[in-house]
């Protein structure tokens, strides 16, 4: 308890970070691949003039003086341009569009699982449905997302990606992050086994001879692992939301790494990863401010070591 | 007091029936995964239109895909991409759950903070964004699974080793090892047998056979993903078919009047049979 600052500390330092080291590794990456950046744009033997477009994109100086150009930029939102996927267009459009929809997905899909946390931890759902949780939890998420855009399409037509088709395409991909991968099933076994854990300790057994309630008295005393336990399942469905969000075509973040993965579209990837990091970090900062407010609350709790006289 | 105690045995003799029914079910999975992964083909079969679509029954076992070519060719070179990087994977994720668990029998504190320490780091982002960027500087003629699959086991390496640890620590860490210390047992007895084998073994294997499992369904995932959009797959070269391609093949059946259903059928079995092995393996490495 003496170093109880350190942990949230070193979380707060990662969430500092992480922003600027993901980008960094990214562009150390892009140069260390055989042949300078701009001739991965634009090849010297099929386009001309790649000595232009090289510093045009502030690619003729190096990795460093790259870097910083780029970061410069991204401190006052600008991204850069796309290299291939939609060449020339700035990436900051791209995102604009992307992260509110991947940001929705994430909300929609965290709904089972909080509703299988809170379950859980109010003793709702006995172990009897395990068995069928874990089944449910082995199937991939590509497998569930396959199912869902065949409904999709089937009910409004292959090429419907706006209105009512573009929200239901949103809703069965956040369903399909809530229950494939294990996303429900972990959910709901790590509660209830971070809170029969703490219900073994003997306060817990004090407070419900004096007739409290359990979960009042235990959650204070869980909260940081339960918050370690949402970081971790929010981080399980950002990556998830790579797969459903190329199967399922959601204009989204993940897409739009997946797509500037697979055409080696470093001007998309930077951005979209930086944004996967700044999420990342979103996580460890509410992890870190939860053990802070834990530690805080804790604090303020009477020192039992002291004698009952000495007890205000 | 003796009716509980034939209850008890009953139920050891049971859960070791189970165990035994799993392993010989995992072995056999996995003995004929093996089979197909060493008998695939370089290059599939020359196109015989005749055969287009053909279904299990008019071309055992599997049926042909829109140019007559043997379903069976595309499950054996799935099999082979995946068999090598999923097992290499699985007995990395191993490897650092008994070190996590040793670690934690030989010295307490510091190595707890030290393994949780590291998976802060490297569980600080979502996975498939480390494997997408891997993925992204692997040249075109050197890409394989193998690397995206050493990353997975990376990145899942410091769950197996917490867990590990954590039993470690339930077993009585470094106090567990003075006690057989003190019963004169030598330090191949004590880690091998005692700590691993009996007591570490269900966590490792399970954590094993799930990111076998896991490298399987990235394998799948990433090569759809790229199959579908048309484009060359990170995991294999272009002369080799996925499970993701049986996958592909068959998911217009679904949407479109394309007879395509069997490869669909094949891929989704071949997907549920990847993931009941990894279920019977953490089921047959039980703790009795």
């Amino acid at each position: 308890m003496r170093r109880w600052w350190l942990r949230p500390m070193v979380r707060l330092l990662a969430a500092v970070s992480l922003p600027i080291l993901v980008p960094a590794i990214i562009t150390a990456l892009i140069w260390a691949l055989p042949g300078d950046p701009a001739s991965i744009i634009c090849p010297p033997e099929t386009c001309g003039g790649t000595a232009v477009l090289a510093a045009r994109w502030n690619l003729d100086a190096g990795p460093v003086a790259f870097f910083w150009g780029w970061i410069q930029g991204a401190v006052h939102g600008d991204f850069g341009n796309s290299w291939r996927l939609e060449q020339g267009v700035p990436v900051a459009e791209l995102l604009r569009t992307a992260v509110p929809h991947s940001l929705l997905l994430i909300a929609l899909a965290l709904v089972p699982v909080a509703l299988g946390s809170v379950a859980a931890a109010q003793g709702w759902l006995t172990r009897a449905v395990d068995p069928i949780l874990q089944v449910v939890g082995l199937v991939p998420a590509l497998v569930l997302a396959l199912v869902a855009a065949a409904a999709v399409e089937l009910t409004y037509g292959a090429a419907s990606f706006s209105g009512h088709a573009a929200m239901m395409r949103l809703l069965a991909g956040a369903l399909v992050l809530g229950l494939a991968d294990g996303a429900l099933s972990g959910a709901i076994t790590g509660t209830r086994a971070v809170f029969l854990t703490e219900d073994k300790q003997r306060y817990v057994g004090v407070a419900v001879l004096r007739g409290e309630r359990r979960l009042p008295n235990t959650f204070p005393n869980v909260a940081p692992a339960l918050a370690g336990q949402l970081r971790a399942r929010v981080l399980h469905l950002l990556s998830g939301a790579v797969v459903v969000e190329a199967v399922l075509r959601i204009d989204g973040i993940g897409d739009l790494l997946w797509s500037g993965t697979l055409l080696q579209d470093f001007g998309v990837v930077l951005a979209a990863a930086t944004g996967f990091a700044l999420l990342s970090s979103g996580l460890l900062v509410v992890q870190a401010v939860v053990e802070i407010a834990v530690a805080w609350y804790v604090r303020w709790a009477p020192d039992l070591s002291l004698a009952p006289a000495d007890l205000p | 007091m003796s009716c509980t105690r034939s209850q008890a045995r009953e139920q050891t003799r049971k859960g070791g029936r189970s165990r035994w029914v799993a392993g010989g079910f995992a072995l056999l999975c996995a003995v004929a995964l093996g089979a197909a992964a060493l008998s695939a083909p370089e290059h599939l079969m020359v196109p015989d239109m005749a055969r287009a679509y053909a279904g299990p029954f008019l071309m055992p076992p599997f049926g042909a895909d829109q140019r007559g070519r043997a379903l069976l060719e595309y499950a054996e070179q799935g099999a082979s991409v995946v068999a090598m990087p999923s097992v290499v994977a699985g007995l990395t994720v191993m490897a650092f759950a008994v070190l996590g668990g040793l670690m934690s029998c030989l010295a307490t504190g510091w190595t707890n903070t030290l393994i949780q320490g590291f998976g802060e780091i490297v569980g600080a982002l979502p996975r498939m964004l480390v494997v997408l960027v891997v993925a992204l500087v692997i040249p075109k003629d050197a890409r394989g699974l193998l690397p995206l699959a050493l990353t997975w086991a990376f990145l899942a390496a410091p769950g197996a080793m917490d867990e590990a640890a954590a039993v470690s620590e339930r077993l009585g860490g470094t106090r567990f090892v003075e006690a057989l210390r003190a019963h004169g047992y030598g330090r191949p007895r004590i880690f091998g047998w005692h700590v691993v084998a009996l007591n570490l073994r269900p966590v490792v294997v399970r954590q094993g056979a799930e990111v076998m499992m896991q490298v399987v369904f990235l394998e799948i995932a990433l090569s759809y993903l790229a199959v579908a959009d048309d484009q060359p797959s990170f995991t294999h070269a272009d002369s080799l078919m996925s499970w993701a391609d049986l996958l592909n093949l068959g998911y217009p059946s679904l949407v479109l009047d394309v007879p395509t259903t069997h490869a669909l059928v094949l891929g989704l079995a071949l997907i549920g049979s990847v993931a009941l092995v990894a279920f019977s393996l953490g089921v047959a490495a039980r703790a009795r």
